[in-house]
């Protein structure tokens, strides 16, 4: 190494650097051997040469004792063994869930597909679609948690709670409410089939109330829908808004897992470069020349902004740009507001 | 609302009309309301058939096995993932999409099963035959026989003969038991021959070879094995994600965490200096004649 000091690379002489970058060391850091060394410590399971342990149970013993997949996202996500009539209703909705037809998960599993891909990368992808508008399960379960703590605290009812809710998110794609579900039975069902097992809770019933808070505020027609019905009852069977997102959306894998196949099986591979977008579809600037490079510094517009009033106008000018990413306002947490 | 959906296909798998969900021709919601189970719902899925009561225990108990398997590629993929902080469903995805040509290889091993037999069938041999062939010739290439051995189950994976005598005692054992007891009786044979030590079957091995009896195709059954492994991995991320500090590198924690700075170990070039940018063509040019880099080109 030659002497760094008597050197100058960019600004990294600068003293306004936190530390003396011209004499960092090089090298890792030694093993640290003042803690304990890491290992993979987990709540959920362990295994060893001959036997694979999920929250004490051994599971090859509990596949030959009869308990299978639905009972063992009990044991993994709840630490516990299901009541038959629970286990009754997570099939329900396991079943419910499987599959949704061309809907997003599926379109995603095919176009990885069309790429000539593992299958794993498929339902890897569809698992992508969920977020907070497209299964929006662990939103709307938080939702629900939040709901009923207000009522704990702030002394409300049921009702009132499920009325405020109603109307503060009326429209919003994790209330569980909207005109989806108008003509078809399935999600009203989950909630009988529910009740009829016993199985129902404080989630369904809290739901129920908010179902029937937003029928009276909306002026369109509303009733529950499937995120609504299958999200709450999978609360009421005790499994967190964010175990309920994953198992939701895991369980529609595997219908995108049979989207891919039959993509594979039925459909063309899309190679680089092959797909077109006609002009017709395009509503950006208009066709313009590329200017000379050497008429860059005349040309070129930089895009700082030195005021507040300048950085707005910016701002909103680049809004109307699509695809700039300015027109998109996320909620981030604002710690000026007291919960 | 718009309710089209994203992509217009022909499809023999589902339709969704606002009235109904239509999966192989059977309404969703009345295969749940009938009692059928979420098994059932999967051979319906991938084989647009209702199963026989045994094969549906068959698969209950194969998908129980396999759910679960601690630490494995794909949890530890859920778990690395996760300790960013992205939305969950995407440590849950990168678990499912850890599964490739070794970790849990069903489809190829359901691959291999099918070409094997075929070649049984149009040469006249055996399954008992082929199977010797099959051993002989992926080891004499060098290549593992698939389905055979696991990292951490040294002794057999604790899963796998539990899974082919259950294939046996619900009768639901076919051409490819038949063949994959084969290829084991044989595979055990030539290592003993060879003075080797035992290598059992693996999950893969069995679990595959029972959901290709029960019907499933290579990727169905990949399908099944590798998604329903989401499953576990989802239960790992979440324990990390509401136990664990993000980023698993905190020096507070009284562990070493997995991404501590002392988990580093570098083994490539030595530390050099940067060039300038009026050294860098000469420079370049002699490391490029040197040649030294080859040995570092990955």
């Amino acid at each position: 190494m030659g002497n760094l000091k008597e050197k100058r690379i960019g600004n990294l002489s600068d003293p306004r650097l936190p530390y003396d970058y011209m004499n960092r060391p090089y090298g890792t850091v030694p093993m640290d051997t003042t803690r304990l060394p890491f290992q993979w410590v987990s709540e959920v399971a362990y295994k060893n040469m001959h036997r694979i342990v999920a929250r004490g149970y051994d599971t090859t013993e509990l596949a030959e004792q009869g308990y299978g997949l639905v009972d063992i996202l009990f044991i993994d996500f709840q630490s516990r063994i299901p009541l038959i009539e629970e286990n009754e209703m997570l099939h329900y909705v396991l079943i419910l869930s499987l599959e949704d037809g061309l809907s997003m998960p599926a379109a995603m599993s095919r176009i990885v597909g069309r790429s000539k891909t593992f299958l794993t990368q498929a339902c890897g992808a569809s698992i992508l679609a969920f977020g907070h508008a497209y299964g929006a399960y662990s939103t709307f379960g938080n939702v629900l948690i939040e709901g009923l703590a207000r009522v704990e605290k702030e002394g409300k009812t049921v009702e009132q709670v499920a009325t405020e809710l109603a109307r503060e998110m009326l429209g919003d794609p994790a209330l569980g409410v909207s005109g989806l579900m108008l003509k078809d039975p399935a999600a009203r069902r989950i909630f009988a089939r529910a009740e009829a097992l016993g199985v129902a809770g404080e989630y369904i019933a809290f739901t129920e109330e908010i179902v029937k808070a937003a029928q009276q505020i909306s002026d369109y027609p509303v009733d529950l829908d499937m995120l609504g019905a299958i999200g709450a009852t999978m609360m009421d069977l005790g499994f967190t808004p964010e175990a309920t997102w994953a198992i939701l959306a895991i369980t529609r894998s595997f219908g995108a897992g049979a989207h891919y196949i039959e993509e594979v099986e039925r459909e063309d591979l899309t190679r680089l470069g092959q797909e077109l977008t006609p002009k017709e579809n395009y509503d950006g600037p208009e066709d313009r020349p590329v200017p000379p490079l050497a008429d860059r510094d005349r040309i070129a517009k930089p895009g700082q902004t030195h005021t507040p009033e300048e950085w707005k106008k910016a701002f909103d000018e680049r809004q109307k740009l699509h695809g700039s990413g300015f027109a998109i306002m996320e909620e981030i947490k604002d710690p000026s507001e007291k919960t | 609302m718009d309710r089209e959906s994203v992509l217009r296909r022909k499809t023999a798998i589902a339709y969704k009309t606002e009235e109904k969900t239509v999966l192989r021709g059977y309404d969703l919601s009345e295969l749940a309301e009938e009692g059928y189970s979420f098994y059932d719902a999967l051979f319906i899925l991938f084989q647009g058939r209702i199963p026989a009561a045994a094969e549906e225990k068959m698969l209950k108990y194969e998908m129980g096995e396999f759910m679960e398997h601690s630490m494995s590629p794909s949890a530890a993929s859920a778990i690395a993932v996760i300790a960013g902080r992205p939305n969950l469903p995407t440590a849950l995805a990168a678990s499912i999409m850890t599964f490739g040509g070794v970790h849990g290889p069903g489809a190829a091993h359901g691959y291999m099963m099918n070409k094997y037999i075929e070649r049984a069938r149009v040469e006249g041999k055996t399954l008992d035959e082929m199977a010797k062939i099959l051993v002989d010739e992926y080891l004499d290439a060098g290549e593992k026989v698939m389905g055979m051995g696991q990292p951490q189950h040294r002794d057999g994976d604790p899963r796998a003969e539990p899974t082919h005598l259950k294939q046996e005692g619900l009768e639901v054992g076919g051409v490819y038991l038949e063949f994959q007891r084969a290829v084991e009786k044989h595979f055990h044979a030539r290592r003993k021959r060879e003075g080797k030590s035992y290598v059992g079957v693996n999950v893969v091995g069995a679990g595959n070879t029972a959901l290709m009896d029960l019907g499933f195709s290579p990727n169905a059954g990949w399908c099944i094995g590798s998604v329903c492994r989401g499953f576990s991995c989802a239960a790992h991320a979440i324990y990390n994600m509401k136990r664990g500090h993000a980023w698993a590198a905190s020096s507070r924690e009284p562990m070493v965490q997995m991404l501590d700075l002392s988990m580093i170990k570098y083994i490539g070039p030595e530390d050099r200096e940067v060039p300038s940018q009026e050294e860098r063509q000469e420079y370049a040019r002699k490391q490029r004649e040197s040649g030294e880099y080859k040995k570092w080109v990955i």
